[in-house]
């Protein structure tokens, strides 16, 4: 029996440790970058804002789409559609000359892309990965013939810098990440939105049968998704009022690296965590300018990169190891 | 006394956590049909398991025949004499009998470039003819095959390949009674080829029916092992659970009774090639039971009372006269459902015990209903582990850890914690051992008593007649004919409307 | 207790960045890098990191300037948008760096305002701000200002190619569109249909040329209409069908295939095989060098990799207290003209003067436009050497 409850704790002590680690892993990165700059002898408040500013729009649409990756879900379509709401919220400015309109137009984008893709797969029985992989070849299409019809010889399409400009401050960043966080986080762990989103993302069957409606859950979370695109759109605009045929490229394949830093299972379920996209964002940032500062980018083009992968493989393999033990047979 | 032909010494084995075995030493004869009983977790999957090499002992020795036995693989140890047919299902769905059957071999029929199909679904043939399950051919598509055709087809993979050791482990739960004959069939022809045979089972009486003697494993041990002129049904479920079974198995009373207020209502349910014009009424406080085949419907009705699936035509309705249309109407007429297939419908394996009970119940016990907090969530669950008696570590541990019965007391806990006053129970008592099973058949009577209305649906007839205040028995689809409770019924006044 | 850890956390982070808004200002105190001995720092801005012409400026710098004087340069990886662009500006203030040259185009408005924000001198090379733009930041005195090619004269390098292939008497050609709708290539390709004498839509000023292709995304062949020369296939892009439409082109069998950039890295094989005579906007590489002496490209206009010196200089200048401003004190805009060869023997020319030691901005050239000198020489220095 002894040996028994020493076991029963060493399995409770890795759990926690695996729980525990991103966070960890997010300290130890943001220290050896405080560090690195500091030896450099780099400016390192102004390094911590570039940190802010080019991961406060990852972690807001991650934190959104994890309502999706929670149901066991994906969607690719997330870059195209920030940028397709970008888009339209500057072609909406430019047209009227109104601030509220354009933000009106960013977020019933963002949010009627979303809904788009879960109501079309929830009305003709597909998966909805499958009408998101649709929705970002049209979306990314669309964007590009208004952004070239209209940009003309510059290129991109933009309003003008003064609009956002005062929006371009961190305590504004800082707060709009925070209060979006808090109200995710809230309807995550403490209503019954997001603990029947976790549940069907472990469960689908089961969940049916406890009376948890997928079509319903899949729109909200899609919702959900539309928002954090929305905001990030916005922010977007905020740091550069600008559109390019290349605005938010890297953001769909960042949100899931970032959702898999933060330690949660690619498959969703109920071992899902609202934080993983916020922690696991700035990890990913962080660990990027760690590499670029470390490894001169005149040594060659692409090595960060594969630092990073293989930094990723070890991630995924540690947060997945209590996972493969737990399945025990009787 | 004839050698074992296999022989296992002071196996140890523990899955990080959890000790299954403490020092087992099992033997098996030539002739001889073993049962292995005991509790869920009990370590009798995992001594038969290490045996036919699925997995690996922590310490201790084997011997089959003689030689030092250590089996890298279950085909590696079905090839050299210990076949197993495993309690999940071993069989892949996207392709055919035969090629299931041929797996691992498809090359040997191979002619050139191409397999030769018709050969290899000739010799499928032949295997399944040799068990007796001729109705299954080669080339029929797995997916065309239900629950019980699969693990016929698992059985003829491993008797084919003529192991002189089977290791059976409760593959009877899947099986209906022609089934069951089977499997008893290849069970006794390897007893008269002179080979041994393991057979796990929970079924206590069909244990002692088949196997010539019993071991009996509790929490990692062996406990003892009964010939067969020692078979006693009392001292078998008391080596079992370590003490004495007081009181009543089933219901102690042997009158019919209920309220008058009807609780739920099936009227002219349909289902083409499933279900044909089922009219059913459950009262409060009454059990209902419904038994049959297991293509008999009755599995099907389950899903349809509890709206999960629409009938063709026909409705069902609640005692005050709402319609049942999906199962969101359902739980909100406080009906609950217990599936037959518990791990894939009624359970989320990977969440802990405290998601799976609390996933039904956030209306129960949310702050103005919505609010969720830590504190009002862990007194309720608290309740139903502490209520059901759930054996765990805590209630954040994973279900997928726990046994058979503790699994389903979670799911039993899922449904009373948010009150439910029409419990439907299909198969509630499967794959779990006769102390949680007794436990559930308790259960039941109290929710009677509090004017619950319960329907059970089983493939087990004693429990049926056992608990039930009416018994309904359904064939094709149609409701043959009911029973009301009585001291004098029997299986045998019983089967004959069931075949 | 991983939400505490997640709150502390939270409040480091916030607090550090809080620190930052009140160190902020303190940033660019240091003081000015002089050619008293200092390394200037010179971060480069680039879309591009793989392509010929990119390869030529970067080894320019890199290696020509970099051994020549006491600068440092330091390349960004390739920037997609006008996000990775402000990013990659505000690191290299963050590094203590003094300039930023920047080849990428996302957004050449928002890079000058973050440049003039952060304290950094800018320069656009091998290109130029559109006229708006120039004129809302001419003033600065963190612009530097522009050297390169104007949408201009991208239209006038199509122009004088499909010029050159009307006057040589083709009657049909074929035309490569490259990547349209990138604007260089809309006003490169614009050029070419007014050379040849064509109208678009109806319309044959460059505006409205434009305007209309960057509408269509491309070159519809039923709005062309020509007299002289007979516009017989087009097709742009490169994908799953590129060859297919490419030998479509060779079946219609036209005098000549005039590309507006990249098909002598795409197709330089097929055309020689077709024996079809063909003309690209790319630079001197020896491939293509090849292609002229033994092949069947004929008309070649390119930029030489040293184009980039005189930006370095205007830059040099800046950082070294001693900005070259014209008359009224606005920054530098020069336009740069494309070198075209139509034979192997000026292409060999052009070649030569762009490799090795000896570039056309050679240090000897650059020396007499780094310190103080007038805007007049400047802009003569650069107008002049041209090979």
């Amino acid at each position: 029996m002894d040996s028994k409850t020493a076991l029963l704790k060493k399995y409770k002590r890795r759990q926690r440790l695996v729980t525990v680690l991103p966070f960890v892993a997010l300290a130890v990165l943001f220290a050896v970058l405080c560090l690195t700059v500091q030896a450099k002898g780099y400016r390192l408040p102004m390094y911590l804002k570039i940190l802010l500013n080019e991961g406060v729009v990852l972690a807001i649409v991650a934190t959104g789409a994890t309502f999706i990756y929670t149901l066991g879900s994906f969607d690719i379509s997330l870059g195209a559609s920030t940028l397709f709401s970008a888009t339209v919220g500057v072609m909406v400015y430019n047209a009227t000359g109104n601030f509220g309109l354009m933000l009106l137009a960013i977020f019933g984008v963002a949010i009627g892309c979303s809904l788009l893709s879960s109501v079309l797969a929830s009305v003709f029985h597909i998966p909805v990965f499958v009408t998101t992989v649709a929705m970002m070849s049209v979306l990314s299409a669309v964007a590009a013939q208004i952004i070239t019809a209209n940009g003309g010889a510059l290129g991109g399409i933009s309003i003008p810098a003064e609009v956002v400009r005062p929006f371009d401050v961190m305590w504004f960043k800082i707060l709009v990440l925070t209060v979006f966080f808090a109200v995710c986080m809230f309807l995550f762990d403490y209503t019954k939105l997001g603990r029947r989103q976790k549940f069907l993302g472990g469960n689908p069957v089961c969940a049916k049968l406890t009376g948890i409606d997928l079509n319903k859950y899949a729109i909200l979370a899609f919702i959900m998704a539309g928002i954090g695109v929305g905001i990030g759109a916005f922010l977007t605009l905020v740091y550069t009022p600008s559109v390019t045929t290349g605005t938010a490229g890297s953001i769909g394949m960042n949100i899931l690296v970032a959702i898999v830093f933060g330690g949660m299972p690619i498959s969703g379920g109920p071992r899902s965590k609202i934080y993983a996209a916020v922690v696991g964002g700035f990890s990913y940032i962080i660990l990027n300018n760690i590499l670029k500062i470390l490894i001169d980018s005149n040594a060659g083009y692409g090595i960060s990169q594969i630092v990073s992968a293989v930094f990723f493989l070890a991630v995924v393999y540690v947060t997945g190891m209590n996972y493969r033990s737990q399945l025990l047979p009787r | 006394m004839k050698a074992p032909i296999l022989q296992m010494k002071n196996i140890h084995k523990r899955f990080s956590s959890t000790i299954a075995l403490d020092g087992v030493d099992l033997d098996a004869f030539p002739g001889e049909i073993c049962g292995l009983i005991g509790e869920n977790g009990s370590g009798k999957s995992t001594i038969s398991s290490i045996a036919a090499g699925m997995q690996k002992a922590d310490e201790g020795e084997m011997f089959f025949r003689g030689e030092p036995w250590s089996p890298v693989s279950m085909i590696d140890a079905l090839e050299k004499g210990i076949g197993m047919i495993v309690q999940e299902s071993g069989t892949i769905s996207g392709i055919s009998v035969a090629e299931n059957l041929f797996l691992a071999e498809v090359k040997k029929f191979r002619k050139g470039p191409v397999v030769d199909r018709e050969e290899m679904n000739r010799q499928a043939d032949l295997a399944l003819d040799a068990i007796g399950a001729s109705d299954i051919r080669g080339n029929m598509p797995m997916s065309a095959l239900d629950f019980q055709a699969r693990k016929l087809v698992e059985i003829a993979k491993v008797v084919m390949k003529d192991p002189d050791v089977l290791v059976v482990d409760e593959t009877s739960t899947a099986l209906s009674h022609e089934g069951r004959n089977i499997l008893y069939d290849v069970m006794r022809r390897f007893r008269e080829e002179d080979k041994a045979v393991l057979f796990i089972s929970h079924d206590l009486d069909e244990i002692m029916d088949v196997c010539d003697t019993l071991t009996v494993l509790r929490d990692g041990n062996l406990i003892r092992t009964f010939s067969k002129e020692e078979f006693n049904p009392d001292a078998i479920r008391m080596s079992m659970i370590g003490r004495e079974l007081k009181g009543d198995y089933y219901r102690s009373d042997f009158i019919p009774s209920s309220l008058d207020e009807i609780a739920l209502k099936g009227e002219d349910l349909s289902i083409p090639g499933e279900l044909d014009g089922v009219d059913l009424t459950l009262r409060k406080g009454e059990i209902v039971g419904i038994g049959g085949l297991s293509h008999c419907g009755m599995h099907t009705l389950g899903k349809v009372l509890f709206g999960a699936i629409r009938p063709e035509s026909g409705r069902v309705v609640t005692g005050d006269g709402s319609e049942i249309r999906d199962e969101g109407s359902s739980m909100k007429h406080n009906i609950g459902y217990v599936a037959k297939d518990r791990d894939t419908e009624s359970l989320n394996l990977t969440a802990s015990i405290r998601d799976n009970i609390a996933i039904a119940g956030l209306d129960r016990y949310a702050v103005s209903g919505f609010l969720l907090t830590a504190g009002n969530e862990k007194k309720y669950v608290d309740k139903q582990i502490a209520d059901l008696s759930i054996k765990c570590s805590d209630r954040d541990q994973a279900v997928q850890q726990l046994s058979g019965g503790n699994k389903q007391k979670v799911v039993f806990g899922k449904w009373i914690g948010r009150g439910s006053d029409i419990l439907i129970l299909d198969c509630p008592t499967r794959g779990v051992d006769i102390g949680v099973k007794r436990d559930m058949y308790r259960l039941m009577s109290d929710m009677k008593k509090q004017g619950k209305a319960i329907l059970i649906i089983s493939e087990e007839l004693p429990e049926l007649i056992g608990m039930s205040d009416r018994l309904i028995i359904m064939k094709d689809g149609r409701i043959t004919k009911e029973f009301t409770r009585s001291e004098s019924l029997s299986d045998a006044d019983v089967i004959n409307y069931m075949i | 207790m991983k939400k505490y850890l997640a709150m502390i956390l939270a409040m480091v982070m916030v607090l550090a960045l809080a620190a930052c808004g009140s160190a902020a200002p303190a940033a660019s105190e240091q003081a000015p890098a002089g050619d008293s001995g200092k390394t200037v720092k010179i971060g480069v801005l680039v879309a591009d990191v793989s392509g010929e012409e990119a390869l030529g400026f970067a080894n320019y710098y890199r290696n020509y300037i970099q051994s020549n004087y006491n600068v440092e340069f330091s390349y960004t990886e390739q920037l997609a948008d006008a996000a990775a662009e402000k990013a990659a500006i505000e690191k290299f203030a963050a590094q203590g760096y003094d300039a930023i040259i920047s080849f990428s185009a996302s957004d050449r408005a928002t890079q000058l305002q973050t440049c003039i924000d952060n304290g950094l001198y800018y320069a656009v090379a091998s290109g130029m701000l559109d006229d708006a733009q120039y004129e809302q930041f001419k003033t600065s005195e963190y612009f530097v200002g522009q050297i390169g090619p104007s949408m201009d004269t991208e239209y006038e390098a199509g122009y004088a190619m499909g010029k050159y292939f009307a006057d040589q008497g083709a009657k049909k050609i074929a035309m490569y569109g490259a990547f349209i709708p990138n604007p260089m290539h809309v006003f490169r390709a614009a050029g070419v249909l007014a050379g040849i004498g064509a109208t678009y839509g109806g319309a044959s000023e460059k505006d409205a040329i434009v305007g209309q292709i960057f509408a269509d995304q491309g070159i519809d062949l039923k709005k062309v209409e020509s007299k002289d020369v007979e516009l017989a296939g087009y097709f742009q892009g490169f994908g799953d069908t590129t060859f297919d439409e490419l030998f479509a082109c060779i079946g219609a069998q036209p005098d000549a295939f005039l590309s507006v950039g990249m098909a002598t890295t795409f197709f330089t094989q097929n055309l020689n095989d077709a024996g079809i005579a063909f003309s690209d906007i790319d630079s001197f590489t020896s491939a293509n060098g090849e292609a002229m002496a033994d092949g069947k490209l004929v008309y070649l206009a390119g930029k030489y990799s040293s184009s980039i010196g005189p930006v370095f200089a205007a830059v040099l200048n800046a950082v070294n207290g001693t900005p070259v401003r014209d008359d009224e004190g606005n920054a530098i805009s020069l336009s740069q003209d494309y070198l075209v060869a139509t034979d192997a023997d000026s292409f060999q020319k052009y070649a030569a003067a762009d490799q090795g030691d000896s570039p056309i901005f050679s240090k000897e050239v650059l020396d007499t436009i780094i310190g103080d000198v007038s805007y007049a020489d400047f802009s003569a220095a650069v107008a002049a050497d041209r090979g």
